[in-house]
């Protein structure tokens, strides 16, 4: 009677967790599900304008109240930075952000580009000490590059189209979109995926 | 009756349970934090709570902290000092969240998750921490003196595992609950 009971005792724990992990799988696919059936379409990188394509032409006013152009063709290329004072990870990105313009500074040009309520935007590049970068406030910006998930950044070459984006977590990602941009990719999944390397992952 | 409600000491299984449920919840927290320290210091920012000149010391100081207290409750000579520590510290942190959630602050990431999940804070958040000080509150109680087997052991072990498991799900639908609202009230 006891070896019985300690047996089933055994089972139903094993049950138990092993219901607790379909649980968790379920809630996490769900938590995925959200994410790509929202309305702005989180899969970001699929929508919105494709490397390769050129950039939704912009004329919008800077905090410090210079004018600038995006999309347009020029001598220099353009790093669209979309961030948030409220974002942890684009803050951190931050001090990437001012080397990366220091050692590029030769043919990029970064604009900082978010929306919201200026005063509070002001007082984050005043306290981050943006005042070298152009910064646009312009929810219409975000709405044409189909921007839903941030720190989000978009390479425009200087032919005005667009040479690589995406979401950008570190300052590898950063390097990566000019690595694509170097090898003429919109993306290095994308050089991967180049038959020459196919091979060699399969 | 009453000692079934109000125990003294607790039985070594449910004592060790959520000690040792709650020593795990806190050093995985506690590594996920020290590992990123610099994001950790600027979602300290958004509370809005520290001074600038104590962010970063203060980014540091919480998780090992926390990795402390979550290490003081693996022992049970040790709980009667990890238990007050993790309440505390839970106290600390939830405070944190409802100052934030008073002031309508409701959209910056509550730190809490992993990196790449996004919480915002919300009165869920606060549920689930105080749940978390009822394993706190039980890890200090005193373990009843009782001749266990290996079954205890499996129970005390099973039980740790399902308990972290509950936590891990509470977490991930505490970051989906935001979606689904979007989704709800979407055009």
């Amino acid at each position: 009677m006891n070896e019985a009971l300690i047996l089933s005792n055994a089972m139903l724990w094993a049950a138990v967790l092993a219901l607790l992990v379909a649980v968790l799988a379920l809630s996490r696919q769900i938590g995925i599900l959200y994410e790509r059936v929202a309305p702005m379409g989180a899969l970001t990188m699929d929508s919105g304008p494709k490397p390769g394509e050129s950039a939704p032409h912009f004329h919008l006013p800077s905090l410090d109240g210079r004018e600038v152009q995006i999309g347009h063709a020029g001598a220099r290329s353009q790093l669209l930075f979309f961030l948030s004072p409220t974002c942890p990870v684009c803050k951190k990105l931050l001090p990437i952000l001012k080397s990366v313009h220091k050692a590029e500074s030769g043919w990029l040009d970064i604009v900082l580009a978010s929306d919201g309520e200026q005063p509070e935007h002001e007082a984050f590049r005043r306290r981050a000490d943006l005042g070298a970068f152009p910064y646009l406030l312009s929810a219409e910006l975000g709405m044409k590059f189909r921007i839903s998930k941030l720190p989000y950044a978009v390479l425009i070459g200087e032919d005005g189209r667009i040479r690589a984006k995406g979401l950008i977590n570190s300052r590898e990602q950063l390097d990566s979109l000019f690595a694509a941009r170097d090898l003429g990719v919109a993306s290095v999944q994308e050089y991967l995926d180049q038959p020459q390397f196919a091979k060699e992952r399969a | 009756m009453n000692g079934l409600f109000f125990p003294s000491a607790l039985d070594p299984v449910p004592g060790h349970t959520a000690a040792l449920t709650l020593a795990a919840v806190l050093l995985i927290a506690a590594i996920g934090k020290l590992r990123d320290a610099a994001l950790f210091r600027e979602v300290l920012a958004n509370y809005d709570l520290l001074p600038a000149a104590l962010l970063s010391p203060a980014s540091v100081a919480l998780p090992l902290l926390e990795a402390l207290a979550g290490a003081l409750l693996l022992w049970p000579d040790s709980r009667p000092v990890g238990a007050p520590l993790a309440l505390g510290l839970l106290a600390l942190v939830t405070a944190g969240i409802v100052i934030n959630l008073l002031r309508g602050r409701h959209r910056i990431d509550c730190g809490c998750g992993g990196n790449d999940v996004h919480t915002p804070l919300s009165w869920s958040l606060v549920a689930r921490n105080a749940l978390l000080a009822v394993l706190g509150a039980a890890a200090s109680m005193p373990v009843a003196d009782r001749p266990t087997v290996w079954l205890d052991t499996l129970a005390a072990a099973a039980a740790t595992l399902f308990l972290l498991g509950l936590y891990a799900c509470a977490n991930q639908m505490l970051s989906n609950h935001p979606r689904l609202i979007e989704l709800r009230d979407a055009p």
